[in-house]
């Protein structure tokens, strides 16, 4: 097998782990804002009930949680696993676990609008949702995108995780050549690709953060 | 005509009375100032007055039209059916009340994702549903009375606190209320930019604007006001012509505290 194989081989890996991030982010960023609500709700069951999911999902390891998606229909409920379920489950738990990170972050973000911003709104006319959308969400995103970056650059390789259910990414691919072969050299490869990927992720998100930087 | 009136509010913040049995009035055209030592309930009457808190009892008018009335003791406000603080700040009725008033921060709370002209147009456009067109000639007439006209696509953080100060104050009037409140306007200022700001005040009270200012500047209370409010531990202690008061308060507790300003 030459270094082109390789690098082939482990590219063809890296479709699926493009698919988990892109899938993740898709559904975890906005989930996490109806988190973050939910969070922040008046009402003290559903803070409650959240704050303890939350703690679950943060407390416990990615890679159980998605084993226990992964094979939690079958041992729970006696379903048979259909074929598709193994990405389906693997989306699934990244999505949810990345919410709720995303979902303390917008918190943090969103408490941090000092109140003034409510007043000013409030004493001008503004319902609850245009206060929101217009006013407290612009400067809450600015606020959040430095920790949102971290939480994405962590995400890229975490997707090395679905190896544990056996989905083929670029990472369980680059270790199956690696011992098919016994050589290293994959495992350099895919580390490369990692590190190119989220070379280009903290240039984008760089890039969007100084687009928010004409007001302080 | 009186254009705000509040009868015999009382507030209680964890059953210390912040605000007991406060009444007054204020017809077109008057300018009076409220004066009191810090924690003598001049800013919680202000943000009663403007809703961003709400009374235990008492009433309240708007253009002689009732927005709070007081049954068995406790305040009622009009469209209000929960006696929860959400319910009241979710409250339609009073939303349409609230284009009545403006209301001055000490801190400007200006919206510094916006340009100054953004800030100034969009509640009217986006709250009032006043014409883009419209609005954004009002926008221009207020900021070039307030000198900001070249500033117009500036954000706020370019611009130093007298003149974001001077911005609150072109986005208060253009909301065209009919009462306009100050809270302590130059407290967060530094002396040269307080006299800029007292100046556009004083213009504003040149024009015949009903306004309320709560204010730790003496002299210009004096000179601006028509009537002066003195408030100490949440009463109103005196109340009278503003040069007379400050110049020759009756109560000993008045002249007590104007002593310090001397």
């Amino acid at each position: 097998m030459t270094f082109r194989d390789i690098v082939f081989k482990i590219l063809s890996g890296s479709g699926a782990t493009l698919l988990i991030f892109f899938s993740t982010l898709l559904f975890s960023l906005p989930l996490g804002l109806l988190i973050a609500f939910a969070r922040m709700s008046k009402n003290k069951v559903i803070r409650s009930v959240i704050t303890f999911i939350i703690s679950i999902l943060r407390g416990t390891p990615l890679m159980l949680q998605l084993i226990v998606w992964f094979f939690g229909p079958y041992y729970i409920f006696g379903f048979k696993l259909a074929a598709e379920w193994r990405v389906v489950s693997i989306i699934i738990g990244f999505s949810i676990n990345y919410a709720a990170y995303f979902a303390e972050i917008y918190r943090s973000g969103i408490q941090s609008i000092p109140i003034g911003q409510y007043e000013a709104a409030s004493v001008l006319g503004y319902t609850n949702s245009q206060t929101f959308t217009k006013i407290i969400l612009p400067q809450m995103i600015k606020r959040v995108i430095p920790p949102v970056t971290n939480e994405i650059i962590t995400l890229i390789k975490d997707t090395s995780l679905a190896f544990v259910v056996a989905y083929a990414e670029m990472f369980t691919v680059a270790k199956q050549v690696a011992a098919a072969k016994t050589t290293i050299v994959p495992l350099f490869v895919a580390g490369l690709f990692y590190y190119i990927f989220n070379y280009l992720v903290a240039f984008i998100m760089e890039r969007i953060e100084k687009s928010f930087s004409y007001y302080r | 005509m009186s254009i705000f009136e509040i009868k015999n509010c009382k507030k209680k913040f964890h059953n210390v009375n912040v605000l007991d049995d406060i009444s007054f009035k204020v017809d077109e055209g008057e300018v009076i100032a409220i004066i009191g030592s810090s924690g003598s309930g001049k800013t919680t009457l202000l943000r009663i007055c403007t809703f961003l808190d709400f009374m235990d009892d008492g009433t309240m008018s708007y253009i002689d039209k009732n927005v709070v009335t007081s049954v068995n003791g406790h305040a009622k406000y009009i469209g209000q059916n929960s006696l929860s603080l959400d319910a009241l700040k979710k409250n339609k009725s009073l939303t349409a009340v609230k284009s009545n008033f403006g209301l001055v921060f000490q801190n400007f709370n200006l919206f510094p994702h916006w340009t100054v002209l953004k800030n100034v147009m969009d509640a009217p456009i986006s709250v009032q549903k006043r014409s883009e067109e419209e609005v954004k000639e009002k926008a221009m007439k207020y900021l070039d009375k307030m000198g900001l006209s070249s500033k117009a696509n500036n954000y706020p953080c370019q611009l130093s606190g007298g003149q974001q100060q001077r911005v609150a104050i072109a986005r208060a009037l253009c909301m065209e209320p009919k009462i306009i409140y100050f809270d302590e306007p130059t407290s967060a200022l530094d002396p040269e930019l307080t006299q800029e700001i007292l100046k556009v005040i004083k213009e504003l009270a040149n024009e015949k604007r009903t306004m309320v200012i709560v204010t730790h500047e003496m002299n210009f209370a004096k000179n601006v006001a028509d009537r002066v409010i003195f408030m100490d531990n949440g009463v109103i202690v005196e109340e009278g012509n503003a040069y007379e008061l400050i110049s020759n308060p009756k109560m000993e507790r008045t002249k007590r505290f104007l002593q310090k300003y001397e």
